[in-house]
Order: C-alpha cells, then sequence, then structure tokens
C-alpha cells in the first residue's frame, strides 16, 4: 500500500493506494474521497469488560465507529482527513504497543490490533469524550494532531499536558498528575492534569490542545 | 485570462488580481479585503429577485459585489471567509462547472451564475447540499476549507458531501446514502455520519478538500453552554 501524506502540516490529508483486496481500517468520519469499487463496512468497537464494563463504557463514551475499506479485484484509492485543522503522521508499528488518544487515531493497515479504553488512563475533561486506545502488532498506524505534531524521545523523566499528548510508545511507565505544587493553583493558573512519563520511549505531541480551543469557543455559541 | 495570483497557500489563500481599465469582476458580497481607491463597488441581485432568495437559501449571501476598475486598471485582494485554499476554473464555453454554493469566490461578468437547488435528498441534518452552475466563458475562482485537492475521474467516484468544492458537469453524479459508511441511529446528536455521499460517473474533473466544515462544528457542539430549564 502507498501512503501519501499531502498538504502538511496545517491541511493535511493522507492518500492511500490500495492494491487488489488490500483493506485499511479507519475512524468512521476520516473518509473524504474514494473510488467506487471500494467496499466500505462500519462497525461500532466497544472496550472489553462484561456488563459493568459496558455501562462504564456508556458512562465515558468509550466508543469508536471503525470503518473498514477493502479493494475489490482492482486497485482502489482512498483519502483520508482528521477533523481538525493540523497534520498527520505515519507510524510504523513492528510489534510493539502504542498509546493513542481517541482524538488522535486516523487509520491503521491490516496485521494492527486496536484495543479501546487504556487501565490506568481515565477520561480527563468533561464535555469531551476522551478515551485513550491501545494499539499493538506489525503494520503502519496513522496518527492525527490538531495543529503540529511533533516527537519527543523520552530518556528518564518527561512531562506533557494531557491535552497535547497525541501517542506515547507503552515501553514508557507514567502517571497522571497536577502540573503544580498545589491542586487549587494547578487548576486556577490554567494548567491541568499533566502526563509524567518515566523510562524510555516516544512522546508524540501536538501544538494545540483541542479542548482549550473548544472551551474558548464553546461558551460563546448559543446553548444547546 | 485576467492577470491573477494566489497568495499564503493552501491554509490562507487570498486572491490578488489587476482588474484592467474599466472591466468588473463579480465577487462573493463580503469577501473584498483591500483594493485600489480607483476601483468602485456595487451591490448586484444575481439572477433577479428569485436567484437572490436561492442564493440566501443556500447559505451565500443574498447579493454580489461588482467591482469596476476606472480609467487605469486597479488592484484587488478577496479572501474567502473561511481559511482554506483557492482555485482558479477556466471556463471555455464547452462544459459548465458545479460549484458546492459556498464556495464561489468571483467570476468574470461573462460567466452565467445560477443556483441549483438539489431537493431535500441532500437535507440531511443540516448538511443540504447547494450546487452553482456555472457556464460561458472567462475566469472562475472557488475555495475550499483546508487544501483543496484535483481528481481526475475516469469511471466510478465517491465523495462524502461534506467534502465535495466543484466538478465538472460532463461527470454525472446521485446524492446516495453509502450503506457500509452509515452508523445513523447508533449514535444522536452528530451531523452527518449518516453515509451520505455523492457518487460521480464518467470521466471529467472534481476538486474535493481537505476539511469539512460540518466537522469542526461537531468539535465544538459539546462544548456549547446547556440551556438552564
Amino acid at each position: 500500500m502507498n501512503i501519501d501524506i499531502l498538504h502538511q502540516p496545517d491541511s493535511a490529508i493522507a492518500k492511500l493506494d490500495l492494491a487488489p483486496g488490500e483493506s485499511i481500517t479507519a475512524e468512521a468520519g476520516a473518509m473524504v474521497a474514494m473510488s467506487g469499487s471500494m467496499q466500505v463496512d462500519t462497525t461500532l468497537r466497544q472496550g472489553g469488560g462484561g456488563l459493568m464494563g459496558g455501562l462504564k463504557r456508556m458512562m465515558t463514551g468509550e466508543s469508536l465507529f471503525l470503518s473498514v475499506f477493502q479493494a475489490s479485484d482492482r486497485p482502489a484509492e482512498l483519502f483520508l482527513a482528521p477533523k481538525l485543522m493540523g497534520d498527520i503522521c505515519v507510524y510504523p508499528l513492528q510489534g510493539n504497543t502504542l498509546v493513542v488518544q481517541s482524538t488522535g487515531y486516523l487509520a491503521n493497515t491490516a496485521g494492527v490490533n486496536i484495543d479501546i479504553g487504556f487501565p490506568g488512563l481515565k477520561t480527563f475533561f468533561s464535555g469531551e469524550s476522551l478515551f485513550w486506545l491501545s494499539i499493538s502488532g506489525s503494520g503502519t498506524v496513522l496518527l492525527s494532531s490538531f495543529g503540529g505534531i511533533y516527537d519527543v524521545d523520552v530518556d528518564g523523566e518527561y512531562i506533557v499536558d494531557t491535552g497535547h499528548i497525541v501517542a506515547f510508545e507503552k515501553t514508557l511507565d507514567f502517571s497522571v498528575t497536577k502540573a503544580g505544587a498545589g491542586w487549587i493553583g494547578s487548576i486556577l493558573g490554567g494548567e491541568g492534569l499533566v502526563c509524567r512519563f518515566r523510562g524510555r520511549g516516544k512522546v508524540y505531541c501536538q501544538t494545540h490542545n483541542p479542548g482549550a480551543f473548544g472551551h474558548l469557543i464553546g461558551p460563546r455559541l448559543p446553548a444547546r | 485570462m485576467l492577470t491573477h495570483q494566489i497568495h499564503h497557500r493552501p491554509a490562507y489563500a487570498q486572491l490578488e488580481l489587476t482588474l484592467p481599465a474599466r472591466e468588473s469582476l463579480l465577487v462573493e458580497s463580503g469577501s473584498m479585503a483591500a483594493m485600489d481607491s480607483s476601483i468602485t463597488m456595487k451591490s448586484r441581485m444575481r439572477g433577479g429577485a428569485m436567484g437572490g432568495i436561492q442564493r440566501m437559501l443556500s447559505g451565500e449571501s443574498f447579493f454580489m459585489s461588482e467591482f469596476t476598475a476606472g480609467d487605469r486598471p486597479g488592484r484587488l485582494y478577496i479572501s474567502p471567509a473561511i481559511p482554506g485554499d483557492i482555485q482558479h476554473y477556466q471556463m471555455r464555453g464547452d462544459r459548465a462547472l458545479m460549484v458546492q454554493s459556498s464556495g464561489f469566490v468571483a467570476s468574470s461578468p461573462t460567466v452565467e451564475l445560477d443556483t441549483q437547488f438539489q431537493g431535500f435528498k441532500g437535507f440531511f441534518s443540516g448538511e443540504a447540499l447547494f450546487l452553482l452552475r456555472a457556464t460561458g466563458r472567462g475566469d472562475l475562482w472557488f475555495s475550499s476549507y483546508g487544501a483543496v485537492l484535483e481528481v481526475p475521474v475516469d469511471g466510478d467516484y465517491v465523495v462524502d458531501t461534506g467534502y465535495i468544492v466543484a466538478f465538472e458537469d460532463s461527470l454525472t453524479y446521485n446524492v446516495e446514502m453509502l450503506g457500509g459508511l452509515s452508523f445513523r441511529g447508533l449514535r444522536t446528536g452528530i451531523f452527518g455520519g449518516e453515509g451520505l455521499v455523492c457518487r460521480f460517473r464518467g470521466q471529467g474533473r472534481l476538486w474535493i478538500q481537505s476539511r469539512n466544515l460540518y466537522s469542526l462544528v461537531n468539535f465544538l457542539n459539546p462544548f456549547r453552554p446547556t440551556q438552564s430549564n
């Protein structure tokens, strides 16, 4: 499969050329355009955890619509784009695990497995359905960012605001803490919760925080 | 062809034009950013009162602006309301161009514009599909949200209705629900998601955009205040 990322960094769009029979999975709303011969199937994917898990998922919105695109007996092309202005990053997965924020996931090739919900990372914000995906296997993952995307090689300790995390390699240990010394200062100061990473691995960050953008514009809109 | 340049592509495109003496140009209302003081502006109701009402229904402004250069050439800067790209298209009189109605930027006075109401089949969750049909000869510019991409269609091609910018009318098209893409009924409160697509057939050029305004609207929706009662 040939993957081209066009119009980076602000208006990025992915063009994928699929050989006959090849398939790709993408976040359901990501399809922009495609060959008429492409076969599509959309399903609702939810995290595991039985009945209680199901109830919890309904509360936290930990579900994801995924569309599987498959080329028929002829080559087919597909354009995928994220929702907000920003970039797309191609991550080659080689048997390792990547933890991805739900809004940072765009697509993956065959051979990649997605588990919804990541133990230890809870929904941090109200108003948004934000959750985490645990992506493993071998293949290609497409990540999307609000604004630019940059990676940080962590060796030791590193802190990233939760709203700026796109994805991180699972080789890293992490804990969610407040940014400042005191809770009140942390909240009033606008620096909310941060992720403190420990160990070695890559963290992918976005230059802009979708939650901050939403909280700035939302109150200026008419009530629901 | 009018002398023109498109600056700051693809995210913040702005059109710079030089109007020859006494020549005029039709521009989407409200999108003039700057101009030489020798240029005069006049509001026009394109296509008469009925045409104006149709344009208003399709989310465009009721009026268009007509800019006319004086006794010497004048320079004009045009900025679409939405950040994105601008594309030029040369009308040669041989085929019509269909433009998603809010994507119209400017055209020569010799280009005829006609709003085509696509019927209620396009009216799902506010995602109406209104198209402007441009015919005749001259220059035409249209704009996109995000980058604009040209797709040469030969055969059968599917585009999510929110991403259509323009297409040549040598292509036949129909709006349909693509069952495989649909997740309607599984979750409420989402604009779109019905798998509403436009299927194009034949040969011709098609332009798509890399972002969709409805996605931004959907993103912002949960951040709106809730009514207290």
